[in-house]
């Protein structure tokens, strides 16, 4: 009985074992912190200078690992804004100069606890899971109303919206170069349904590193590797803007491997977007 | 069975037209809403109350709000015309003609910004101030003459009783009052129940004819990319709800114009650039809603296009090319011109597709609903110089 008792104080007072941990993320192009307001050199296979206009990111399932290699997911703060269950919305951009279709707040960091204990290491996953990614917009909690994010029930949300746009434009060329990472193929009776089965490509980017001090480091993430080999002053005819993970658009078939999904018959690389400091 | 059930509260609230503005006050407002849609957001300065949407109505109805008495919200906000004018720009006071297009009001309170291209109009408070007194153009020409306004307005019986009723603590027509009645009226203008809203939210299949069933699929697909900015509840990239985190906006440049082939838009119409000063801002404007867009007509923040094909033709184009006149030049060309507008090669047969599905977007008992309608009496003071569209 006495072990019973004493089982049931520690459940009902959690917050006793728990540490708070946060997660800081960095948003950059090329090396430099995005801002609306900067220019971006060097991007692509033509060495572009691009202005970016939206950076957001979708962040789920976080977790610290232990020496022995298992995780501890981070119990994130609900906060009704940016975090929901284990999901975060992180957001690179202020709504400011050319970043007309964001919002004022940014939010650049995970905010959670984990019971006391020693970590190594950190995981996630670049991602909305299936069982989020395609439900009602207009009846989810924040943040997944964002409808900056949301591209449609069929497909569920941008996982990463990175809007950059050439400097310099061709009067009969493209106007700006969007990499959009999201799910695909998802098998559904229409756009504006639900998917009945995990979708064909699910395209979900996980990320771990087997050092990471949250003290010190920093995730790091960046498109300009990504993009390396794709020309920010082109776009295929009939296709999205840039990069929408859509299947036969000429503009993926050198992005999606480097970022760690198959894409077509091509298979997946190393994902080079995200990395640590 | 359980769509007529959750309508008939609305038919419930337009049967307190006919109560006494002294007995609306003790009424708890209620949403004309189904359960999937989430309320306005509401300032806290302007809680909802039957009384006041009562007294808003009224007074947006009322051409007494204009210097002359000839020019009332309605002259410009036609309820048949999901609250449009039909006309390219509107007409304010002495003949004076708008600068650009009057938007439509459907579901007014979920925008967390008002009019074409103003970062800084964030509320219906304070938007309503824009037609009464602004002079640029004059629409209803009160300009430093608000007083001589409000008397007209308190020498009024009904308004006598109406805003006590709707501002128990505040009760004269004023500057506050006058502008929160406003709000809250247009707050209560909501369109949620479009042949598409019935096919999608309420399970019936057919609802939709099978040309705007095609037609959604194609505005959904990304080879045209319209859902990309006419997103959500609103068909817009501007939203918020009581449920956002935060307000959601949308200004986009869409290549109507490039004068000077750097992109200029005619020199009264610049768009955000107005404001903000921004060159980059040049050219744009605000993501209008699509709801009830067939009876919209003429388009575009200056009424450009006069008809839906009008204006996918545009799109097809992925910008408008202007042969000659002032405003000669080729939009597609535009280096403002919005990333995602990429032109496409849109049959004419998906042409008349999208136009379908944009037509079950209209709501016939939106246009039609006497709680939304005018109030007055036709020999009533308020109304009997009033000049409609």
């Amino acid at each position: 009985m006495k072990y019973i008792a004493f089982a049931a104080a520690m459940a009902a007072s959690p917050a006793l074992a728990d540490q708070a941990v946060s997660i800081n993320f960095a948003g950059e192009i090329a090396g430099k912190p995005f801002s609306c307001a900067e220019t971006f050199e060097g991007i692509g296979a033509k060495a572009t200078a691009v202005r970016g206009i939206d950076y957001r990111v979708f962040v789920s399932g976080a977790a610290l690992i232990r020496a022995d290699g298992t995780a501890q997911p981070i119990a994130l703060e609900q906060d009704g804004k940016w975090q929901l269950d284990d999901l975060a919305l992180l957001d690179f951009e202020d709504g400011s100069g050319g970043c007309s279709t964001g919002t004022a707040e940014t939010n650049t960091a995970l905010r959670g606890t984990v019971p006391e204990g020693e970590y190594v290491g950190l995981a996630f996953n670049l991602a909305v899971p299936f069982d989020k990614n395609h439900g009602d917009p207009t009846l989810a909690a924040a943040p997944l109303n964002t409808t900056a994010m949301f591209w449609n029930w069929q497909g569920g949300y941008r996982f990463v919206r990175i809007d950059m746009v050439p400097v310099d434009k061709a009067a009969d060329g493209p106007k700006g170069w969007f990499l959009h990472l999201g799910s695909t193929m998802c098998p559904a009776a229409s756009k504006t349904e639900a998917p009945t089965a995990e979708c064909k490509n699910p395209n979900h980017l996980p990320v771990s590193f087997a050092a990471f001090d949250p003290a010190t480091n920093a995730v790091v993430i960046d498109p300009a590797a990504v993009v390396a080999e794709a020309d920010m002053t082109v776009n295929a005819a009939e296709t999205s803007p840039g990069c929408m993970s859509f299947p036969g658009d000429a503009d993926c078939t050198t992005v999606m491997s480097k970022l760690g999904v198959p894409y077509g018959d091509i298979p997946a690389g190393a994902q080079q977007l995200v990395s640590k400091r | 069975m359980r769509r007529l059930a959750l309508w008939a509260g609305r038919i419930g609230v337009a049967g307190l037209v006919l109560a006494t503005p002294m007995t609306l006050a003790a009424e708890p407002y209620s949403w004309p809403i189904p359960a999937w849609m989430p309320a306005p957001p509401v300032p806290d300065d302007n809680r909802m109350s039957t009384g006041k949407v009562e007294l808003g109505r009224h007074l947006f109805y009322d051409a007494r709000l204009s210097a002359d008495g000839t020019v009332a919200c309605v002259s410009c906000h036609v309820q048949e015309r999901a609250f449009t004018d039909g006309r390219e720009v509107p007409v304010g006071i002495n003949g004076t003609l708008g600068i650009r297009n009057a938007p439509g009001l459907a579901n007014v309170g979920y925008l967390p910004l008002l009019t074409w291209a103003n970062p800084h109009m964030s509320s219906l408070e304070f938007q309503a101030l824009i037609p009464l007194f602004g002079d640029n153009p004059d629409e209803m020409g009160n300009n430093g003459q608000e007083a001589a306004m409000f008397a007209r307005l308190a020498a009024d019986p009904y308004y006598q009783t109406a805003f006590s009723a709707a501002f128990p603590d505040h009760a004269t027509p004023d500057l506050f009052t006058v502008t929160r009645a406003l709000a809250a009226f247009q707050r209560s203008l909501i369109s949620v129940d479009s042949a598409y809203d019935r096919f999608k939210r309420w399970g019936e299949k057919d609802a939709l004819s099978e040309a705007a069933k095609r037609g959604e699929q194609l505005f959904f697909d990304h080879r045209f990319e319209c859902y990309h900015c006419h997103s959500g509840i609103h068909f817009s990239d501007n939203l918020q709800t009581s449920r956002s985190a935060f307000a959601e906006k949308g200004f986009h440049n869409t290549g109507l114009y490039n004068i000077d082939g750097a992109g200029a838009y005619p020199a009264n119409n610049t768009g955000l650039m107005e404001l903000t000063g921004d060159p980059a801002d040049m050219g744009k404007f605000r993501t209008p809603s699509l709801r009830n867009v067939a009876l919209t007509a003429p388009y575009f923040h200056d009424g450009s296009a006069e008809t839906l094909t009008e204006v996918l033709e545009h799109y097809r184009a992925g910008g408008r090319s202007l042969a000659d006149g002032p405003h000669a030049g080729n939009g597609a060309q535009s280096p403002l011109r919005d990333g995602l507008i990429v032109g496409n090669s849109a049959t004419e047969a998906e042409v008349a597709d999208i136009i379908a599905f944009l037509e079950s977007l209209t709501d016939p008992g939106f246009i039609t609903n006497p709680a939304y309608g005018d109030p007055w009496p036709a020999d009533h003071p308020a109304v009997v110089k009033r000049v409609l569209p």
